[in-house]
């Protein structure tokens, strides 16, 4: 009897399983069932074929790039048919994924490395079947990007995301002479760093710091520790910093969103925000929650990573070389640099033009 | 003869007094972390800690381990927060829905904290698999679920945020005024510490759960329906995951489907630092609440004196293990 509840609890299970995956599967049927329509209609039309782009992200479940994602299905309309795919922040599941791209005999590939030293094979790859490839957000080593000139790379120069932010801490402290609490001309400040070793984490912090620097303001560093860019590391490491170092903190600077809303939530708790306790916290993103946080006057800035354009861009160039066309300025719609390059910049949020980041 | 009461007084209580010393070294480098709101800012960061050691701890006492628990924590984080964002927020995850009560969220997402565990107690009891697969399992199971239901329009995988006051007060409010007010959040997880020690201490359900981490065998032959209790277990343990994920969302005003990652094993390191056997049958409410507030106070005070976020890592590891060795030995001079 006992076998029998068990054997039947465990196909119980592996059904539920079955049919969980069933609803993927009719998910991505979908999807295809979408694409071959759109090539059969593409094929019946005499004009030129829309070209098939075949698009890997590093990894589905991350926030900025799931906005990238939806500006590329969006910008995509009309101009290429895209097949876009999960490579589960796992460079050898991108790898396999270009196989099936270049197997399938795609037009293009819009691909988002995992790994940026592994572009080198992938553009072997690609140049070996020639289908042109355009890189984004993960910047390709130079020496690899000279390897073929179908190779094109879309995405914004990271330390300018840390240049604005320390921008918004300088436009404040010039315009409030009261943040200088202590009077001593110098800017205290704690820094809320991302995941150590991250490329980001790394030369945001360094970036923000060196604009006020050369903005002619004076800083000491109070404290500074990653809270790995989570909400809630970023509560609790400003509770301690506000512990140890209380009202002597000038400024907060975070390396992102999340852990500047974290930071936020510790400063309400030691009693900001109300009456005449105020304290700069900037972040990085621009997320929904951030720009909440501006309306509500408790963020002073963040800075935008443009995934619309980005996206935009990135689908447009892919489109156009997968087309066999040569991309220049005119029918991308960005600058290209050294003829391979298409850089977006950021763009400074605060409460004044917060609508630019909804 | 007082040298071996001092010889085994030492052994019984080495992982304290390795842990006094080491914050009593955080005190004297920095005598300002002596203070009321040191006090409050620990155990306000303690409490949902203290209410998934609590789950955990059920079931490292029946010699089981959970690594969904962490998972499960940001499931519920997020089902809680996506029924409770203020009317005219931006991005709503649910744009059309009604102001609910507060706590009918909260009651869906512990229940489906609850639900986690179940099958979590199904799948070791009824399927015979080792709980270290099955809740791996599971662990990847709960995370795919939430990453869905995070990803849905027209949320598609936004952090979830401009949650309903009355919900975040829940998290950051207090009763009293001033220094010594005392947190809400802190009031649960002591109430919540009182109904495991009552489960624990004064119930069938605690004695079964003691002999079945003790000798599964024996409990077996002493007629304990083993499978039964093993459920509920895991159960009540899911449901507590489940209260502090929404804890953990009204604390911060926020979600993201990344909430959680990796509780489990801190967790499980308050657990034995805490004195809860890994290998059964063995383990105090208070052990717990010990371990879980040790851990707090040195994350919190390396943090407060600066100390690089890499030799942070390096210490919490090593006290893990001096942790498990001097248990083993305390146990093994016993035998």
């Amino acid at each position: 009897m006992k076998k029998i509840t068990s054997v039947l609890l465990a196909s119980a299970l592996l059904g539920a399983a079955l049919a969980g995956c069933g609803g993927n599967n009719n998910a991505k049927t979908d999807n295809t069932g979408n694409a071959a329509k759109a090539t059969n209609s593409a094929n019946s039309g005499a004009a030129g074929k829309t070209p098939k782009v075949g698009v890997a992200i590093y990894k589905f479940d991350d926030t900025f790039m799931t906005g990238v994602r939806n500006a590329i299905d969006t910008a995509a309309k009309g101009i290429a048919t895209v097949d876009i795919v999960d490579s589960q922040n796992s460079q050898p599941t991108q790898n396999d994924k270009v196989d099936l791209f270049i197997t399938k005999k795609y037009d293009g590939m819009l691909i988002n490395p995992v790994d940026r030293t592994a572009a080198g094979v992938i553009i072997d790859k690609a140049k070996t079947a020639n289908i042109p490839v355009v890189f984004l957000n993960r910047e390709p080593l130079p020496e690899d990007m000279k390897k073929w000139d179908k190779v094109y790379y879309v995405g914004a120069k990271a330390e300018e995301s840390g240049t604005m932010s320390g921008q918004l801490i300088v436009d404040y402290w010039k315009a409030h002479p009261e943040a200088d609490k202590n009077k001593d001309g110098v800017l205290q400040y704690v820094m809320l760093k991302g995941e150590p070793g991250h490329q980001d984490a790394e030369l945001r912090t360094t970036y923000s710091i060196q604009a006020i620097e050369d903005a002619g303001i004076k800083v000491e560093k109070l404290a500074e520790d990653t809270a790995m860019w989570d909400r809630v590391k970023g509560q609790e490491k400003m509770a301690a910093f506000l512990g140890s170092h209380g009202d002597k903190i000038e400024a907060v600077l975070a390396n992102n969103d999340d852990m500047a809303l974290g930071a936020i939530e510790a400063l309400k708790a030691a009693g900001y925000f109300t009456g005449n306790k105020y304290m700069p916290v900037v972040g990085v993103d621009a997320t929904a929650p951030a720009v909440q946080a501006l309306q509500d006057g408790t963020m002073l800035g963040t800075v935008l990573n443009d995934a619309n354009n980005q996206g935009k861009a990135a689908i447009t160039l892919a489109a156009l070389l997968a087309k066999g066309e040569t991309p220049t300025k005119e029918n991308v719609g960005f600058n290209i640099t050294d003829n391979q390059y298409v850089w977006i910049s950021y763009k400074k949020i605060t409460k004044d033009n917060v609508a630019d980041a909804k | 003869m007082n040298v071996k009461k001092a010889q085994s007084f030492v052994t019984q209580n080495a992982i304290y007094i390795v842990l006094v010393l080491l914050i009593m070294g955080i005190i004297i480098y920095e005598p300002s972390f002596m203070s009321i709101n040191t006090l409050r800012d620990v155990l306000i960061q303690s409490s949902t800690r203290v209410i998934i050691a609590l789950g955990v701890a059920f079931i490292l006492i029946t010699a089981g381990t959970d690594l969904s628990a962490g998972r499960v924590v940001g499931f519920t984080a997020v089902i809680s927060a996506s029924m409770l964002q203020i009317p005219d927020y931006s991005r709503r995850f649910f744009p059309d829905l009604p102001q609910v009560q507060v706590w009918l969220p909260i009651v869906i997402a512990i229940v489906a904290g609850l639900l986690c565990g179940l099958v979590n107690g199904i799948i070791v009891s009824k399927l015979n698999v080792p709980p270290f697969i099955a809740t791996l399992g599971t662990m990847l199971i709960v995370y795919g679920l939430n990453s869905l239901y995070f990803d849905m329009d027209p949320n598609q995988s936004q952090p979830i945020g401009g949650l309903r006051p009355d919900f975040t007060k829940i998290g950051s409010g207090f009763i009293g005024e001033g220094k010594y007010s005392i947190p809400y959040i802190v009031i649960i997880a002591l109430v919540v510490a009182a109904i495991v020690w009552v489960l624990f201490n004064k119930t069938k359900l605690g004695k079964n759960m003691y002999a079945i981490g003790g000798n599964m065998q024996a409990a077996k032959v002493s007629g304990i329906n083993v499978s039964k209790n093993l459920i509920y277990i895991y159960a009540i343990a899911g449901a507590l995951y489940g209260l502090a994920g929404v804890l953990e969302a009204a604390r911060t005003g926020g979600a993201t489907n990344n909430y959680g990652n990796m509780y489990e094993l801190d967790a499980i390191a308050a657990c034995v630092v805490g004195g809860v056997s890994t290998t059964g049958g063995i383990g105090t409410v208070p052990g717990v609440l010990v371990g879980v507030i040790i851990f707090t106070l040195i994350n919190y005070g390396l943090t407060f004196i600066g100390i690089s976020p890499y030799y942070q890592l390096i210490i919490k590891g090593l006290i893990i293990i001096a942790a498990v060795s001097f248990d083993m030995r305390k146990y093994s001079s016993k035998k």
